[in-house]
């Protein structure tokens, strides 16, 4: 009897582990569909184009959405993507009901994402990336927008549209038709952020050379910049992706510098294109790395730090050098300040090398492309939202002292909201608008109406303003010393743009055969072996990656890329 | 004739208990054998928008083309390996302690310790990896005690073979307490007769163990040793996927996170699901096995 109920015991633990194993592998059940077909009926009187045009009965539209916290400080608690005052007011302006079938933080989009396109189970309007709107397009499963766009968008957003010269639509439109809706991106490039606070206590010069960084990167380590008597600084902030998919705290510039572009091509001497990974230069940039590992400038553990962990040590006042884009001092240099008061930071163009200024990488692309779901019937719907958030980008809605200010304290989350077409020169324009009031000592800003990036150089403006009335003010700081100041993020960034201090990636065209079977393997073999290199292995395993880079795919993916550049 | 109603008595009586199987078995089919349908993306150049029926087929092209990636064979012996290492260590640390609580008096303590033993087991990996994370950085706890010791401390997470180690020792401690509750119930199960004829015969607690509670526990040990055969394609998916960084990726990554990457970031569904119905292959096979092996050895058997 005993040994009956025992095996029943052994049984029951046994099945709940092979079912537990089984259920493991299970998708998680779809969410209910949002039927679509209920505005069909819905037609519209074709006579009444009126891009912000009110429904007579109310329409509804899926999105599916990633979210980040909102930007601003201020903005109001307890509002979710659900309860967005954009929502409501789209409901009450057009009749339109914006209905999520789920959202998600920003580092699960990708994949939760792909399950949906696995599933098949797609909202009625996206916002996707090149290659994914080309595969929507070839698998046919967006709708042709060319008529909406003609018929229903708002003159505003046509000229944000095609204020790149139709580089955009061009590029969305495939065989005459448009396809998908959006904007050119406009590029930056990486400059060097330095405690300036530290250099002052150690009594050190504003680097500009590679040695001059090199000084005060390991000064920052071996001196106590911060004068707290602990050992507790280091000179260099890096990621574990500092390279490959980087966007912050990265190493990129470091490569940069040694006129190394990695995931770029680059046009060679005989006028054929190379990778840059595999280029003489990278192993330099790589020795320079792994010395400075070897002296304690970069973290130790920076392996195992992604973005964020690494902002944590900058705000906790660990970092004395950072690399990033402009809109660093935005996020997290403000919350930094926020943490030390007597903590200031500066932006410097990256460290030069043999006397050469560093170039960054820059590759033409676009913002999210917007597609409409085939089976949605009434497309434009989707082009009518994207009237609707330029409408409300309008200088009387953003201005705080506005009497019709729509703002994050009272619920209006614009990060949240899409689709948000967004003018290519808006930082440009709203930059040389907002330093010409500045300049003349304007106490506030006159803009017209139509001025596309009318909006931001109210809002930069104020900013500005508040931080010059309030030097403790760090959110505005943060504003401003990333938008507006000319020696600032932005201001830099422009600078070199406009000086022409970049290198163009040749290679635009969508992923060649070859990248897309082998492009997560060489990626994965760079990161490894370049990670390692840092960390100490031998220089030379950089020869041997070359070497199995080239034979893994690398020379069919160069050929492949070096065919379509001829037939461009 | 009496045989026969008592047969139909006894039908009638377990009857609802049949009943009560419905949902179970429903709930089965729809979510452990529908989803078995997508097989057959393995075959074709899966195209989303086509779906299953008009996507194009391509026989065994998947198959060929995993076969060739340069990582797949590497990944395959990391997972082989980490498994075997989490399923070896797996039995035989639950054995040692099921014999040494085994030999505590009853009472509160042993209770104690059987349930803070038995505790990590219903840890996520999500909370454990972070605080995995944190314990082995360098200036966590565990390199204190290293330095206090004299030595260099050491980066855990980024050292192939302590990561592989750590991986395995961890999963062992979360699921330590299962397996030893099954080797305590074989214990309680031998005939009290035998330790008393045991000790009869002058055999001490050592003797005792070596000679009557290990020979009793024996159906047990074999039994579980060879139904986790099935399970030695799968490593621990969530417990890596938490754990690993690139750094390790020599000795750490496992078929199941390879298919994460493949499937989810590089949207290549067809291969991905070839890997998965490959990997479910072997598994069917070793599960075969290891059935038989139970069925010989410890005359164990579910149908």
């Amino acid at each position: 009897m005993k040994r009956t109920l025992l095996s029943f015991i052994v049984i029951m633990f046994i099945s709940s582990i092979v079912l537990a194993a089984c259920s493991q592998k299970q998708q998680e059940p779809e969410p209910p569909k949002e039927s679509s077909d209920a505005n069909q009926e819905q037609a519209e009187d074709p006579a009444s184009f009126d891009p912000l045009g009110k429904y007579e009965t109310p329409v509804t539209i899926t999105q599916v959405l990633s979210y980040r916290p909102p930007e601003e400080q201020d903005a109001l608690k307890g509002v979710t993507p659900e309860t967005n005052a954009y929502l409501k007011d789209l409901k009450e302006m057009m009749n339109i009901d914006l209905k999520y079938l789920w959202s998600v933080p920003m580092d699960q989009y990708a994949e939760k994402f792909s399950l949906s396109i696995a599933s098949g189970d797609l909202p009625d309007m996206m916002m996707v990336d090149q290659a994914t709107f080309l595969n929507f397009v070839r698998q046919g499963l967006v709708a042709d927008l060319s008529e909406v766009y003609e018929n229903y968008a708002s003159p505003t957003l046509k000229r944000v549209i095609e204020s790149d010269g139709g580089l955009a639509l061009q590029a969305t439109t495939v065989d005459g038709k448009v396809m998908g809706l959006t904007t050119s991106f406009q590029s930056a490039v990486q400059l060097a952020y330095i405690r300036a606070d530290w250099l002052k206590n150690l009594n050190l010069p504003v680097p500009k050379t590679m040695e001059e960084f090199e000084a005060v990167a390991e000064a920052f380590v071996k001196n106590d910049p911060d004068m707290n008597g602990e050992n507790d600084t280091y000179g260099f902030a890096m990621n574990k992706n500092f390279l490959v998919g980087a966007w912050a705290f990265d190493a990129r510039g470091i490569f940069y510098s040694h006129q190394s572009y990695p995931g770029g091509w680059i046009k060679g001497q005989d006028g054929t294109l190379l990778p840059g990974e595999i280029q003489p230069g990278t192993k330099e940039a790589l020795t320079k790395l792994q010395d400075w590992y070897k002296r304690g400038i970069i973290d130790r553990e920076f392996a195992l730090k992604d973005e964020n962990k690494v902002s944590e040590d900058i705000v906790a006042g660990r970092v004395g050098i950072t690399l990033g884009e402009w809109w660093v001092p935005n996020w997290p240099l403000n919350l930094s300040k926020d943490n030390n008061p007597n903590a200031e930071w500066i932006a410097v163009p990256l460290p030069e090398v043999g006397g050469e200024s560093a170039k960054t990488l820059i590759s033409p692309t676009l913002n999210a492309i917007m597609v409409v779901n085939k089976k949605y019937k009434q497309p434009e719907v989707a082009v009518k939202l994207a009237n609707y958030y330029l409408e409300m980008r309008k200088p009387k809605y953003i201005d705080k002292s506005s009497p019709d200010y729509k703002g994050a304290d009272s619920g209006y989350i614009y990060n949240w909201f899409e689709p948000r077409f967004i003018y290519p020169n808006y930082l440009d324009d709203a930059f040389i608008a907002v330093n010409e009031a500045l300049d003349k000592g304007q106490t506030d800003i006159q803009i017209p109406e139509d001025f596309l990036a009318a909006g931001e150089a109210a809002q930069f403006f104020n900013e500005s303003k508040k931080f010059m009335d309030n030097k403790k003010d760090n959110a505005a700081w943060g504003f401003y010393y990333s938008r507006v100041a000319k020696e600032g993020g932005f201001g830099l960034s422009k600078k070199a743009l406009d000086d022409k201090q970049f290198i163009q990636n040749e290679f635009y065209g969508t992923q060649t055969p070859t990248q897309l079977e082998r492009g997560g393997s060489l990626n994965k073999l760079m990161a490894e072996t370049f990670t390692k290199i840092v960390m100490g292995e031998d220089i030379d395993q950089f020869d041997k990656f070359v070497e199995s880079w080239k034979t893994l795919g690398g020379n069919d993916i160069t050929d492949e890329v070096n065919e379509w550049y001829k037939g461009k | 004739m009496k045989q026969l109603t008592q047969r139909k008595g006894r039908y009638m009586l377990e009857l609802p208990l049949h009943l009560m199987l419905i949902p179970g078995i429903l709930v089965t089919l729809v979510y452990s054998y529908g989803p078995m349908f997508g097989i057959i993306m393995a075959f074709q150049k899966f195209e989303p928008a086509m779906g299953f029926f008009k996507s194009k087929w391509v026989g065994w092209k998947n198959f060929e083309y995993i076969f060739r990636l340069p990582d797949f064979q590497q990944v395959i012996w990391n997972t082989f390996f980490i498994s075997v290492m989490k399923i070896c260590l797996g039995l035989a640390v639950p054995l040692i302690l099921a014999l040494l609580l085994n030999e505590l008096i009853r009472g509160w303590f042993a209770r104690f310790v059987q349930t803070t033993i038995f505790m990590p087991f219903f840890l996520s990996w999500a909370v454990l990896g972070g605080i995995m994370i944190e314990l082995f950085s360098i200036k966590g706890p565990i390199n204190s005690v290293v330095s206090a010791f004299g030595f260099e401390p050491i980066m855990f997470m980024a050292e192939k073979n302590w990561f592989v180690a750590i991986v395995v020792a961890s999963d062992v401690w979360k699921g330590m307490g299962y397996n030893m509750i099954i080797f305590l119930a074989a214990i309680m199960g031998i005939n009290a007769n035998l330790y008393e004829a045991a000790e009869v015969d002058g055999a001490g607690k050592w003797r005792q163990m070596l000679h009557v509670t290990l020979p009793g526990m024996m159906p047990i040990i074999v039994l579980l040793c060879t139904l986790s055969l099935g399970s030695v394609l799968s490593a621990g998916f969530d417990q890596i996927l938490v754990l690993y960084n690139p750094i390790v990726y020599e000795t750490g990554d496992v078929i199941d996170t390879f298919v994460y990457r493949l499937g989810l970031f590089e949207q290549q569904y067809a291969p991905a699901a070839a890997i998965g119905l490959f990997k479910a292959g072997i598994s069917v096979v070793l599960v075969s096995i290891s059935y038989y092996l139970a069925y010989r050895l410890s005359n164990y058997r579910i149908f």
